[in-house]
């Protein structure tokens, strides 16, 4: 801390200038999407860079209005919100046995969970899309909630494993001195004070969810269609209509960019499984 | 009260330790229970349709042929060893995996040093670096497409207004691969830079200390003390990401779609390809039992040692 104090000197200034721009050559294109979002279809192709015009809202109004994203969004929001809250309850029952205590086969359950994230989805897509065919299930959200779930339960299981981990162990005893059982101990002592986390992987859970195209293209029907899938459609060979385009991507980033502030504390652990903490 | 705090634990803990039967089977019983919908869950959907899957690769089944799946023996698997497509869509996938994730991991190094030092607002700049990887592959892939569109696109913009040429990046041959590893390394520098970030801040302070003291420079220290400290976070990062570029699908989807001539059809596509637009079921799913043994050759003793950590 002291060091950090003291070196406030042409070192810190260079070192931030070039941070800047390492931060900008990161955001320009994302900054540029946006603002064309903001455009007419005249100030977007103009062949001149705008960089001062009138925003407008035309497109958003056009992409919000129609029904085709607007259907796929509140699919989407079904299908993230539903396999991230399953993908915490099946995940809680599997982690929190694997933090507390120890039995045999723990390693191995721990082990083989995350080697399911090692797979590639389009080798696991094609006996699914088999199955979920037989069983009548093609074309329906079930579909893609089950499989999200299945995509995002190694993941929680890891973080979640950890945030129990570090839940006290003290806390636990005098729960258990005062009569309660495991399950209450869990849902009125464990699940409160590791709430932060468990909050930050259903976050996460819900990123990937809602970024997610393979299972949701392959298992999805018109009816079914998440935002991501919905999104391919607006490219046609004829007339590409950018502005609009880059609206509805917008549409679709900001519920990512918005969980993933809320997140911010967690992100790092979660995205590398918890072993960075 | 009183009594209850001193005992009551600790027949608890003697019945933990010496495994004694007493009192223990509901307790044991009880994870079980926590545990089996999950286990079940992740049972059924990945035990089954994996062997289901190893079962259709010895089978000729093709969903548009109309035609009754029957046995084939080795036949798919001769067939990809000698399909010129297969080789093309190994060597690809090689290709980009290996670039992309060398290049994000020398740039994100050197990102991580310029930042681990802090500087006022930093905190604000690495919370804007992350949004590229919060992006959805499917808005990257179509940013890309807006981004590196001939007339309008903003890269030939600014190309043109330096005087170069305006270039057709992901249509040309030799450019689209470059051009998605570029496209790949943009979304995903973010998530190493924040591993790295975060491991370099947790690295003792005295060890740096210690060797500034000694008189090392600076690339003596990183080069001595900060690689060695820093190994298995790297290794953590270079594993996710080499596992993630394996798969990399929805931004070819949306940019090149394979072309141009294949050039940037990874095995992810192919086998897309294969099983989803000719409906090649059994190819499909042989393909795939050979993708995933790339993958497990490519990582299998990274994990072996990130698991020996932990």
């Amino acid at each position: 801390m002291s060091v950090r104090r003291r070196s406030i000197n042409w070192n810190v200034g260079v070192r931030a200038a070039v941070a800047v721009i390492c931060t900008f050559l990161f955001i320009a294109p994302v900054l540029w999407m946006v603002t064309t979002a903001f455009k007419t279809g005249n100030q977007a192709f103009s062949g001149e860079i705008q960089w001062f015009f009138t925003p407008t809202l035309e497109n958003f109004a056009e992409v919000l209005g129609g029904t085709r994203l607007t259907y796929a969004l509140i699919n989407s929001l079904q299908v993230s919100v539903i396999s991230s809250i399953v993908a915490i309850l099946l995940a809680s029952g599997i982690a929190y046995p694997l933090a507390r205590y120890e039995f045999r086969g723990r390693d191995q359950i721990a082990g083989t969970i995350l080697s399911l994230r090692i797979v590639p989805p389009i080798v696991t897509i094609i006996p699914l899309f088999l199955v979920m065919r037989t069983v009548g299930l093609n074309g329906s959200l079930l579909s893609i909630i089950i499989l999200h779930v299945f995509m995002n339960l190694p993941l929680a299981v890891w973080l979640l494993r950890g945030f129990y981990e570090d839940v006290p162990k003290e806390i636990e005893e005098a729960g258990a001195i005062d009569g309660l059982g495991s399950v209450g101990i869990f849902f009125r002592m464990v699940l409160p004070l590791a709430m932060p986390g468990v909050a930050s992987t259903a976050l996460l859970c819900f990123v990937f969810s809602w970024n997610e195209f393979l299972f949701a293209s392959v298992l999805s029907n018109a009816g079914s269609q998440t935002v991501t899938v919905a999104l391919t459609q607006y490219v046609t060979p004829v007339g590409t209509e950018w502005t609009l385009i880059m609206a509805a991507g917008t549409v679709v980033a900001v519920p990512v960019w918005l969980a993933a502030l809320a997140a911010q504390k967690y992100l790092v652990r979660g995205l590398s499984l918890g072993a960075v903490k | 009260m009183t009594t209850s705090i001193t005992e009551s634990p600790a027949p608890r803990k003697a019945a933990r330790r010496s495994g004694a039967p007493a009192g223990r089977r509901p307790k044991k019983l009880g994870r079980y229970l926590a545990m089996s919908p999950g286990l079940l869950f992740l049972a059924a959907i990945s035990l089954y349709p994996t062997l289901y899957s190893l079962v259709v690769s010895f089978m000729r089944w093709n969903l548009s042929s109309g035609e009754a799946a029957r046995f084939a023996g080795v036949d798919n698997f001769v067939g990809l060893l000698t399909d010129g497509l297969f080789w093309n869509s190994v060597r690809v996938t090689l290709v980009f995996v290996f670039f992309s994730v060398l290049i994000e991991l020398v740039l994100t190094f050197g990102l991580a040093l310029l930042f681990f030092r802090g500087f006022p607002g930093d905190k604000l700049l690495r919370a804007l670096i992350m949004m590229p990887m919060l992006c959805a592959p499917v808005v990257v892939g179509l940013l890309a497409r807006f981004s590196l569109e001939p007339t309008y696109g903003i890269v030939n913009q600014l190309m043109r207004s330096i005087g170069l040429p305006t270039t057709e990046f992901l249509g040309n041959v030799d450019l689209a691969l470059p051009t998605l590893i570029a496209i790949d390394v943009w979304q995903w520098s973010p998530f190493l830079f924040l591993i790295l970030l975060a491991a370099m801040q947790g690295l003792p302070e005295e060890v740096i200390e210690a060797s500034k003291i000694d008189g090392a420079s600076w690339p003596r220290i990183i080069w001595h003390q900060f690689l060695p400290l820093l190994r298995y976070p790297i290794l953590v990062g270079v594993l996710l990401r080499l596992i993630d570029s394996f798969r990399v699908y929805d931004i070819v989807y949306m940019t090149t779609r394979g072309g141009p001539v294949d050039a940037t059809s990874t095995m992810s596509w192919q086998i897309y390809n294969v099983g989803f637009r000719a409906f090649d079921i059994s190819y499909a799913a042989a393909f795939s039992w050979l993708l995933l043994l790339l993958v497990l050759l490519a990582v299998n003793s990274l994990i072996r040692r990130m698991v020996a950590r932990s």
